[in-house]
């Protein structure tokens, strides 16, 4: 099984905007609230297998979605 | 009952706005952005969604950032508040409505800001000129501009006085109570820093929602601070939009049914729902300016009006009017200042008002005549 990721990200606007991209570009993504080990957000994170990570990030900084570089 | 009042808000509401709103309580509850579960989710999904199609509708790039709010009051009240600091210089027009000048006029007596004013003519136009007259002589931080008035429905250019506002280096804050969804507004080629706009009347929505654009670099201050979901281990306001100015628990349900109602008007298309407004004002101005003791306010340039006209009738008074219409005729109107003394005085219609009728895109040409008939009989009545 690979190993997969947690982003998190700037606000709940952009976890959905995340969302919606990864949704449209057929890319696996799994919502889930964030991990308290990661960051203490009360909101919500989006979990990508780590080969997809690359493709994921390149369509966020694209479509201007704000993630946390800092916590990946 | 004939609706004619819906520059106070707009009804009816297409069904899809109840039937979102009904959907959002029946089957997604939750609220957005604190927690994780489906029901948020959807939640939060809801509130991205109507962000997005209201940025559709102005052509804002980045829907992050709109801001919602409870109504354009509020939005204005931010966009004023938050942006203005101690020794800020203002310039608006006399067409203002009191939730720009209320606001103003509160920091002016506090002695924190000095305000200009455009005079408008007697058909409440203004001359785009009379903004560089001013901004040529005073450092002025902002411009406040009412896009259509509520009194006359006379559209102000704001593309070009936003030019010259530019031009000077000054901001542009447009109100669009009266126009988001009834005239196209598009925030790049109108080159407007902050809109403040309603989702009750033209965007067909519930009571309770509005919100405020605004672009990147410009910097405001929140008027409200407190729980965002985001940033939660600092107890310091986020410094990132929508969140700097979301705190608290949006109001869902009506954000739901905004939604629905931007999504109504753009398949409607904002240029046709605008024809055909324009269409019935037409043809109520053409008429009721046939009527004996009729005298009807505003441009006589169609192309600079909205669906908004303030007519007195001689003898009477504005409320007598609006009583008669609604208890003989069935007709909802509004009578008196409309919340815009200056306004009023800029017409020569102050202290007394008017009476107004408003239009909205449900309204049809047979309710028209009925309206014209009502005013023909009651100015034609000696007494009632």
């Amino acid at each position: 099984m690979p190993q997969v990721v947690v982003i998190v990200f700037k606000s709940t606007h952009d976890v959905i905007k995340a969302k919606s991209e990864l949704e449209k570009a057929c890319i696996a993504h799994e919502l889930i609230p964030t991990p308290k080990e990661i960051s203490s957000e009360c909101g919500m994170s989006l979990r990508v297998e780590k080969p997809l990570l690359s493709r994921a990030l390149e369509l966020f900084q694209s479509t201007g979605v704000r993630y946390r570089d800092d916590l990946l | 009952m004939i609706y004619f009042d819906n520059a106070a808000t707009s009804f009816p509401k297409p069904k899809a706005v109840i039937e979102a709103m009904e959907d959002y309580f029946f089957n997604i509850g939750g609220s957005t952005g604190r927690s994780g579960h489906r029901m948020a989710v959807k939640a939060s999904e809801l509130v991205f969604n109507t962000r997005e199609q209201l940025a559709q509708l102005f052509k804002i790039k980045d829907s992050s950032r709109i801001v919602f709010t409870k109504n354009a009051t509020e939005s204005l009240n931010l966009a004023i508040n938050g942006f203005l600091e101690k020794g800020d210089q203002v310039a608006t027009t006399s067409m203002e409505h009191n939730s720009v000048m209320r606001p103003l006029r509160y920091l002016e007596q506090r002695g924190q800001i000095k305000i200009f004013t455009v005079q408008a003519n007697r058909e409440g136009l203004v001359d785009p000129e009379a903004f560089a007259d001013i901004l040529k002589k005073e450092k002025i931080k902002l411009v406040v501009v009412n896009h259509a008035s509520n009194v006359t429905g006379s559209i102000a250019p704001i593309d070009i006085i936003a030019e010259i506002v530019h031009r000077y280096g000054s901001h542009m804050l447009v109100d669009a109570a009266q126009t988001a969804g009834a005239y196209p507004v598009d925030v790049a080629s109108d080159n407007i820093d902050m809109l403040a706009f309603t989702g009750h009347k033209s965007l067909l929505g519930p009571q309770g929602t509005g919100g405020l654009y605004v672009r990147e670099g410009i910097e405001l201050s929140p008027i409200i601070r407190g729980g965002t979901g985001s940033n939660s281990e600092k107890e310091i306001q986020p410094d990132f939009l929508p969140d700097q100015f979301e705190s608290g628990t949006l109001n869902i349900i009506g954000i739901a049914g905004l939604g629905a109602g931007v999504k109504y008007v753009l398949e409607q298309g904002v240029s046709n729902i605008r024809q055909e407004e324009l269409k019935l004002t037409e043809m109520f101005i053409k008429e009721a300016g046939k009527i004996e003791g009729v005298e009807l306010c505003g441009p006589s340039d169609m192309n600079k009006r909205v669906s908004v006209i303030s007519f007195n009738i001689s003898r009477y008074a504005p409320s007598t009017v609006a009583y008669l219409l609604d208890k003989h005729f069935d007709i909802a109107c509004r009578s008196g200042l409309h919340c815009a003394p200056s306004a009023h005085a800029t017409m020569g219609t102050h202290p007394q008002g008017t009476v107004r009728f408003a239009f909205g895109c449900f309204n049809n040409a047979a309710e028209i005549e009925k309206g014209l008939t009502a005013l023909a009989e009651i100015s034609l009545k000696e007494e009632y």
